[in-house]
This record gives C-alpha cells, sequence and structure tokens, in this order.
C-alpha cells in the first residue's frame, strides 16, 4: 500500500475518532477566551434583598435560615460569620449572602454551572487529575497527526506544494504577528 | 489499516480506564494523623516549615480563573492560608466555599515571585468584569499578607475529607 493511501486511511479514521475531542477543545476554548468578560464555569446570578437583620439583632443558624427562606431562590445554609467590616458572611451550597447589619441590605451571589460547559472547561484545563492529563496529550498527538498528514493528501493543482503552503503560510503568519507585536 | 486505528482506539480507552480513582477524590480517612487548624499552622509554622501537614479550614476563596487555588480561613478571615491545588488536585471548584476541607500537603514558605499570590498576574492585568467577592477577598488576603513577617502557603496533595 502507499504511503499516500495509509496517510488518507489514517487521516480518516483518526479524523472521525478525534472530532469528540475537537469539539470539547473548541467550545471549552471559547469560552476560556472570555474568561475575563464572563465567568465561562458558572452563571452568576446576583440579587440585592432587603434583610430583618440588624446590628442589634442576636445573629444564629435558626435566625439565619429563616432570613435565607425569604429569598426568592432556594439556597441551603453552610456557615457564617462577621467579617473584619462587620458584615455578615453566609456561605450557601453554589453561593454566599452577605448583610450589612447596619442597614439590613442583602446581596446574594448565586452561582450555577453552565451544563456541559462546565464539564468541558475541566477537561480542557487538565483539572482532573494526572492521568487524563496523558489522554489529553496523546488526543493532541493524534489531532497533530490528523493536521499534518492533511497536508499531504492531495496531489495536483490542489497539492501541498502547489496550493496548500501559501494557506498554511498565512495560516502561521496571523498568530505570528500577534505574537511579535504584543510580545 | 482499520486494525491499526483499532489499536489506537483501544490504547486510549485502556490507558484512560486504567486508574480509575479521580486524583482529586475527597476521601475520608480514620488516621491517628494530627489535623492542625490554620490558627495552630500559622502559630508553629517555623517549625512545620518544610514538611508534609494536614490542615482543616473553611473555604474563603477559591480563584475564579480555574480554581488553581483557595484560601483555608482559621477562626478569623484575616488568618488564612493559601492552597495551591497543583496536579495532584487539580482544581477547587466554586462550590466547595464555605465547606470545611482538610487538605494533606506540604507547608512552605514564600521564598520565590513565583510562589507568591499575585492575583494581577494570575488574571490578569486587563480590565475584567469587576467582581466584589474576589476583590474583598484579594484585599484581605494581601492585608494577612502584609502584617505577616513571613508569608506561607501550602502545595496540595490531596483533599481528606470535606464537609
Amino acid at each position: 500500500m502507499s504511503l499516500r493511501k495509509t496517510l488518507r486511511i489514517l487521516h480518516r479514521d483518526l479524523g472521525y475518532f478525534i472530532v469528540g475531542m475537537t469539539f470539547v477543545y473548541t467550545l471549552s476554548g471559547i469560552f476560556l477566551n472570555h474568561r475575563y468578560d464572563f465567568n465561562p464555569d458558572y452563571t452568576i446570578i446576583v440579587e440585592n434583598f432587603q434583610s430583618g437583620i440588624r446590628s442589634e439583632t442576636r445573629i444564629d443558624e435558626d435566625v439565619i435560615r429563616k432570613e435565607l427562606k425569604m429569598l426568592d431562590h432556594q439556597v441551603v445554609y453552610k456557615k457564617h460569620y462577621m467579617t473584619n467590616r462587620g458584615n455578615l458572611k453566609i456561605f450557601i451550597e453554589n453561593g454566599e449572602v452577605v448583610i450589612d447589619p447596619s442597614t439590613g441590605s442583602g446581596t446574594l451571589n448565586y452561582l450555577q454551572r453552565r451544563p456541559f460547559i462546565f464539564e468541558m472547561n475541566m477537561l480542557h484545563r487538565a483539572a482532573i487529575g494526572s492521568v487524563w492529563k496523558w489522554v489529553s496529550d496523546g488526543m493532541a498527538i493524534i489531532l497533530f497527526f490528523v493536521a499534518v498528514s492533511g497536508l499531504f493528501l492531495l496531489k495536483g493543482k490542489r497539492s501541498f506544494s502547489r496550493w496548500g503552503l501559501w494557506w498554511t503560510i498565512a495560516g502561521i503568519v496571523i498568530p505570528l504577528f500577534f505574537l511579535l507585536y504584543y510580545i | 489499516m482499520n486494525k491499526i486505528t483499532l489499536f489506537f482506539l483501544l490504547a486510549i480507552v485502556v490507558f484512560g480506564c486504567g486508574n480509575p480513582k479521580k486524583s482529586n477524590e475527597t476521601a475520608i480517612k480514620e488516621t491517628d494523623e494530627v489535623v492542625y487548624t490554620v490558627d495552630e499552622l500559622i502559630a508553629n509554622a517555623e517549625e512545620l516549615a518544610g514538611t508534609e501537614v494536614a490542615v482543616k479550614g473553611t473555604v474563603m476563596h477559591v480563584c475564579k480563573q480555574g480554581g488553581g487555588r483557595c484560601f483555608l480561613m482559621g477562626s478569623g478571615e484575616e488568618i488564612n492560608i493559601r492552597v495551591e491545588a497543583g496536579q495532584k488536585i487539580g482544581a477547587f471548584s466554586q462550590e466547595q466555599m464555605g465547606s470545611d476541607l482538610t487538605i494533606r500537603g506540604i507547608f512552605k514558605e514564600v521564598k520565590t515571585e513565583a510562589d507568591a499570590h499575585n492575583p494581577a498576574r494570575e488574571h490578569g492585568e486587563e480590565e475584567h468584569a469587576h467582581d466584589e467577592e474576589a476583590d474583598a477577598a484579594h484585599q484581605i488576603i494581601q492585608t494577612a499578607e502584609e502584617k505577616a513577617e513571613v508569608v506561607y502557603f501550602i502545595e496540595g496533595l490531596m483533599v481528606m475529607k470535606e464537609e
């Protein structure tokens, strides 16, 4: 079997295989790329409210649980403490509540995981342990192979040497420009 | 060629399933190991620096850029210790805020710039969405670090327990 035919078969089959991973990395990559514009992992709900807690209120877990029940969202109490600034900070499942006892005003910060995106971001960051690190390295090698083998698949007018080379150079020049411009 | 492709597939699956235990899985361990509170750790910092310790504290802040580190607080928010997730733990999640974590790790002194906590370096200098919680937490952490003669942190190895 010729080398070109072997490359075509491997490119085809490994190309099919790597589609899922490429989808994960490209979609999560877009979210992570915009991590300074919005939280890539969570939707954050911020709500201000007025609580009945004041400076003279004897604050304990029961009082706090009663206050949390008044909120629009169903939240689960975890822990609380008084901050150095005199605010009441309440940790809840998936968020926190901060109340200023001097005025009773409070802020709820509630996190909701972005379905699928959260998990894909974990994969992308390789934040799920060292085994995945090596698996994703293997996937990257496969993707690299699929990319490079694609360069040599075609013959004739649209082959790499007559056509593809220029597109490849353009694809390298663009990121290189940004590298050189910003560094 | 189908056999070669199948071999690649099997290799990835077998390799990937070779160690099903999650490295950041919390494990309840009943041991005689000494578990320090954050206050105790800080009080005995000089003696414990460079050793492997187990510490229990409440998660007061998790880095929002990937959860690469968290801060455990002791009896008050001004008494806190940074824990780097590193490769062993992977990442902390925002859902762990307010939880009591017992973490094993290597207790270290901050000696180089690379070891130091630098939110601007880690989160970027660019303008980004204003995050009051993160800003407040960073201010508390920075104040605590400025007051301390020596700053310490923990290179996390394992989350032993989460409550």
